[in-house]
């Protein structure tokens, strides 16, 4: 069991800390590679280390933050930015992170510290099922497009039935927006930003929500989708930095951890959308989510019994602790892995063609 | 040869002007009504475009390509039309078709609403309330289709020479108003403004040819043509269809050399005068194979002396290739000395791009006379840059005043186009890595090391920081009252809410703004026997005596600390990145 500093804090060792960083790494290397998340990895990782669930969320939260600051600057740049949308998105998202910390800090404070030794086992357990079913829903869906016969995924490109069928409601008022040229009725609107902000607040994983809904329900095209998921990650992160920093949740140490690795792990993965092929990436990146998916799993049965509602074997803990940090560090390393490998080639092969363009060139 | 492009509104009366400007002028006039009917002959899904453009649907990758089939089918038609005598076209935006060709007399029609909607009623028979919906929702179908197709407001004045309104004028007086306008020395073709229709047309046909052939139908394709030289762009996905271009337009005549650049970006160069030999070219060119782009050059002439020396942006009035003499300098009344090609020439724009052809990377080029509103225009607005580059420009002017107007010409740039616009002795210090790279690398690391060897030698004082509340250590807190249940039940109501034991870390606390008062300490008093215990919720309670804003602070240094931090990392990674060009 880890010891704590200040009630919740984990005690960091040399190996502890090198894991947070690993960590962050992998995850900044699928954040950049999938376009959003990177959570998923990171979230669950710190609560195999020890770290209380409702900390993990708030450290990674506030990591978000500062990250979703720089890449959106850059989206912002490039113009893929849709201010108007992000604008409307955010006043739910708000609301949406409020009910979500709300939650998470009460079953903190009352589920779950008793004898069994697992403070905050119903925060715990909470997080993690909302983890499992949305995150199988996202890699369950990744998967199905990435396996369509190729012909037709040429065909259609992104699925246009839930734009159209949502086009076809008539819930005015509408808003247009100019920059992703789409008309989104208000209600929808407000729909989205609110589950966006929940998740961003529960799991801290809002993007894998707001970018596939901006999408497919509103039809924004996915540079302006991905690129405004971020400027409103940015406000959501610092609003639920605020929100569980005042709790007393965030734990800098983590934050800054995660920074050492993520930040290049995130350079790397932006390069390796430019190198590896997009069903490659999805496969990839549905493949990881769902091994994370298996991995928040097998700990249920711990949080359950720390609960009380089971009777296990404490002693089953450290194995059921176990079989989950090898599952999701599975997942990551192999995913990080095939993305390396595909970006090292990648690079190797494109240094070739530059030093053999300017021997051409020279000898010419 | 003249071209006027009507932009008529639903029954507004822009069809009846064209046809009457017609035939005043003595000239042919085109449909869109027929243009369309040469496209569905052509075999291009016209219905389906428009319903997946007016509709807010996704558009699909097949249905993108079929988009840029018909915008180059169109242009292509109207080329030719255009260029076998003069030429009124009435339909939504037919001047958009044809960037850069100075000679496009631009008009759009208005109606007062009220009279369309009679109308509407009158010849079509509907009631009022169906009558003004109809007439609302056929202008917003349209303002959809400008906006996928050219990106732009199908409204906006800007983009038009001339706006009617049919109110208080017969279309007989508008129609005449027309003619006079049309003679203006603006509006009347010069070799220049010919060569730009041509080397349109020209592109127009080598896309339409690629999107005939059954090998590269399927592929995204950028054209480009300047002087018989055609360019092909395609991104890395469709390499496989690079090998059928030249086979794909064998059929097109009036291509002297076929080029074909692998890219998944643009990048768009500005200047005045191009050396393939020159620093800056170098830095364009790593930077494009650094990020696999195509470079796009366009040269911008310079502005005859006693013209107005801003760059022109809108109101000003836009100095045309008519008004503008490639040689002398002197006003001709719009009619200019074919010296196009030698001009070009002279400002490297050929051999610039034949060493980018060499490396592979053109992206194709032209030369654009007049200031920044005519540069504006020149442009495809359907092209998607990503980033523009400024060089030198207005090179007969003073260091004052050429760094001035190139300041105005790129905020004026940046002002219109999605993508960042910076000047090539930018290049380095944004988008290469050199000297100041160097420097802020070094400084960035150095501040990093800072705040991370101050957060980490001293967790213990972060920590309790960060926690917010009052807390003291004890050691053997009673079991009996461990859990918040047991406390609950111990507690009176207030106190059990704020008072709390952790037993990973051995602490009690107190969880709240408000102080503890004598009654919250008694009643803890009376849970514990052992002096080390009692003395330890003495201590809380001394802690506890005032106010505590640490929560508010805490939240507040989290907000304040962490953008720094990550700005501060986070430039120190993008830099790295940089040095191994892996951005």
């Amino acid at each position: 069991m880890p010891t704590f500093l200040f009630e919740h804090f984990v005690e960091l060792d040399l190996a502890n800390a090198l894991q947070v960083v690993v960590l962050g790494f992998i995850g900044g290397i699928l954040s950049g590679f999938i376009g959003s998340g990177g959570a998923f990895f990171m979230t669950p990782g710190m609560m195999n280390l020890g770290v209380p669930g409702i900390v993990a969320v708030g450290s990674n939260i506030t990591h978000k933050f500062g990250k979703a600051m720089v890449g959106s600057r850059r989206h912002g740049e490039l113009g893929n930015v849709d201010k108007r949308l992000g604008a409307f998105l955010i006043v739910t998202a708000f609301v949406g992170i409020q009910i979500a910390v709300w939650i998470n800090n009460m079953l903190f404070e009352e589920g779950g510290d008793g004898h069994g030794g697992g403070a905050g086992a119903a925060s715990n357990l909470y997080i993690s099922m909302v983890f499992i079913c949305i995150l199988s829903l996202v890699a369950v869906s990744l998967l199905r497009d990435a396996l369509r016969p190729r012909d037709e995924q040429h065909a259609q490109g992104p699925s246009m039935k839930i734009a159209n069928f949502v086009a076809g409601l008539q819930l005015p008022p509408y808003v247009y927006f100019p920059v992703a040229n789409v008309r989104v009725s208000l209600w929808v609107l407000m729909g989205v930003g609110l589950a966006t902000g929940y998740l961003a607040g529960t799991i801290g994983v809002g993007g894998f929500i707001g970018v596939p809904a901006m999408i497919y329900v509103f039809g924004v095209p996915t540079a302006v989708a991905t690129g405004t998921e971020l400027y409103l990650a940015m406000f959501m992160g610092g609003f639920g930095a605020l929100s569980y920093a005042y709790h007393g949740y965030v734990d800098i140490r983590l934050t800054m951890l995660l920074y050492l690795g993520s930040l290049v792990g995130l350079y790397i993965g932006a390069y390796g959308t430019k190198v590896v092929k997009e069903v490659m990436i999805r496969i990839v990146t549905g493949t990881v989510i769902l091994i994370c998916v298996l991995s928040r799993a097998v700990a249920v049965p711990m949080y359950l019994r720390q609960l009380g509602w089971t009777e296990t074997d404490p002693a089953w803990d450290k194995y059921f602790n176990g079989a989950s940090k090898a599952l999701l560090f599975l997942a990551g390393i192999s995913g990080c892995v095939i993305i390396l490998t595909n970006v090292i080639r990648a690079y190797r092969e494109r240094r070739r063609i530059q030093s053999s363009l300017m021997e051409a060139k020279a000898s010419a | 040869m003249q071209i006027i492009c009507i932009s008529r509104g639903t029954l507004g009366g822009g069809r009846e002007l064209a046809e009457h400007t017609a035939r005043k002028l003595g000239c042919a006039c085109l449909s869109r009504e027929e243009l369309i009917e040469a496209a569905i002959k052509e075999g291009i899904q016209v219905g389906r475009l428009e319903m997946a453009m007016i509709k807010p649907r996704i558009f699909s990758e097949q249905l993108a390509i079929e988009r840029e089939y018909y915008r180059a089918f169109c242009t292509a038609y109207l080329c030719d039309r255009a260029l076998e005598g003069r030429l009124v076209y009435h339909g939504r935006t037919g001047h958009l078709l044809l960037p850069g060709v100075d000679h496009v007399l631009s008009v759009r029609v208005v109606a007062d609403q009220e009279q369309r909607i009679w109308r509407v009623i009158r010849e079509l028979g509907l009631d009022r309330a169906k009558a003004r919906k109809y007439v609302t929702d056929v202008d917003e179908d349209r303002r959809r289709w400008a906006r996928s197709m050219y990106g732009v407001g199908w409204e906006e004045t800007a983009h038009y020479d001339l706006v009617l309104n049919l109110q208080h004028m017969s279309v007989e007086n508008a129609a005449s108003s027309l003619v006079a306008v049309a003679q203006l020395p603006d509006f009347q073709m010069t070799p220049a403004s010919q060569k730009a229709m041509t080397d349109l047309r020209l592109a127009a046909r080598s896309r339409v040819a690629l999107a005939r052939h059954e090998r590269t139908s399927r592929a995204k394709f950028k054209v480009r043509a300047d002087g018989g030289v055609v360019t092909a762009t395609y991104l890395p996905q469709d390499s496989r269809y690079a090998e059928f271009i030249p086979a794909a337009l064998e059929p097109v005549e009036g291509i002297a050399e076929i080029r074909a650049t692998m890219a998944e970006t643009g990048i768009l160069w500005i200047q005045e005068r191009f050396d393939p030999a020159s620093e800056a070219f170098q830095e364009v060119v790593e930077l494009a194979t650094k990020w696999n782009a195509s470079v796009e050059l366009l040269g911008l002439a310079p502005q005859a002396a006693g013209q107005d020396e801003e760059p022109s942006p809108p109101p000003a009035a836009p100095e045309t290739a008519a008004l503008e003499p490639a040689a002398s300098g002197q006003y001709n009344g719009g009619i200019e000395d074919d010296v196009e090609e030698k001009a070009s020439d002279a400002i490297g724009v050929k051999s610039t791009l034949d060493e980018l052809a060499a490396v592979g990377r053109s992206g194709g080029g032209k030369v654009v006379r007049g200031g920044a509103q005519d540069l504006l225009e020149s442009l495809d607005p359907s092209a998607r840059y990503s980033l523009v580059v400024v060089g030198d420009l207005f090179l007969d002017k003073g260091h004052a005043a050429r760094v001035r107007m190139t300041r105005d010409l790129q905020r004026f740039v940046g002002d219109h186009i999605t993508a960042p616009v910076v000047g090539t002795d930018e290049l380095k210090t944004q988008y290469l890595f050199g000297r100041r790279d160097v420097a802020r690398l070094a400084g960035f690391m150095a501040v990093v090391a800072a705040l991370y060897f101050l957060v980490f030698s001293n967790q213990g004082v972060v920590l309790k920081f960060l926690f917010g509340r009052h807390a003291v250590q004890v050691k053997d807190w009673p079991d009996a009252y461990r859990s918040a249940s047991a406390l609950d039940a111990a507690l009176p109501r207030p106190t059990a809410e704020r008072f709390r034991y952790s037993e990973g870390s051995e602490t009690i606390s107190w969880n709240s703004l408000a102080p503890m008062t004598e009654a919250d300490r008694d009643a803890l008093l009376g849970l514990v026997t052992s002096p080390a215990h009692r003395d330890a919720i003495e201590e809380l309670y001394q802690d506890a005596q005032s106010r505590n804003f640490l929560p508010i602070l805490a939240a507040l240094a989290v907000f304040i600390f962490v953008p720094v931090i990550a700005h501060s990392y986070g430039t120190v990674a993008k830099s790295l990145m940089k040095l191994i060009k892996m951005e």
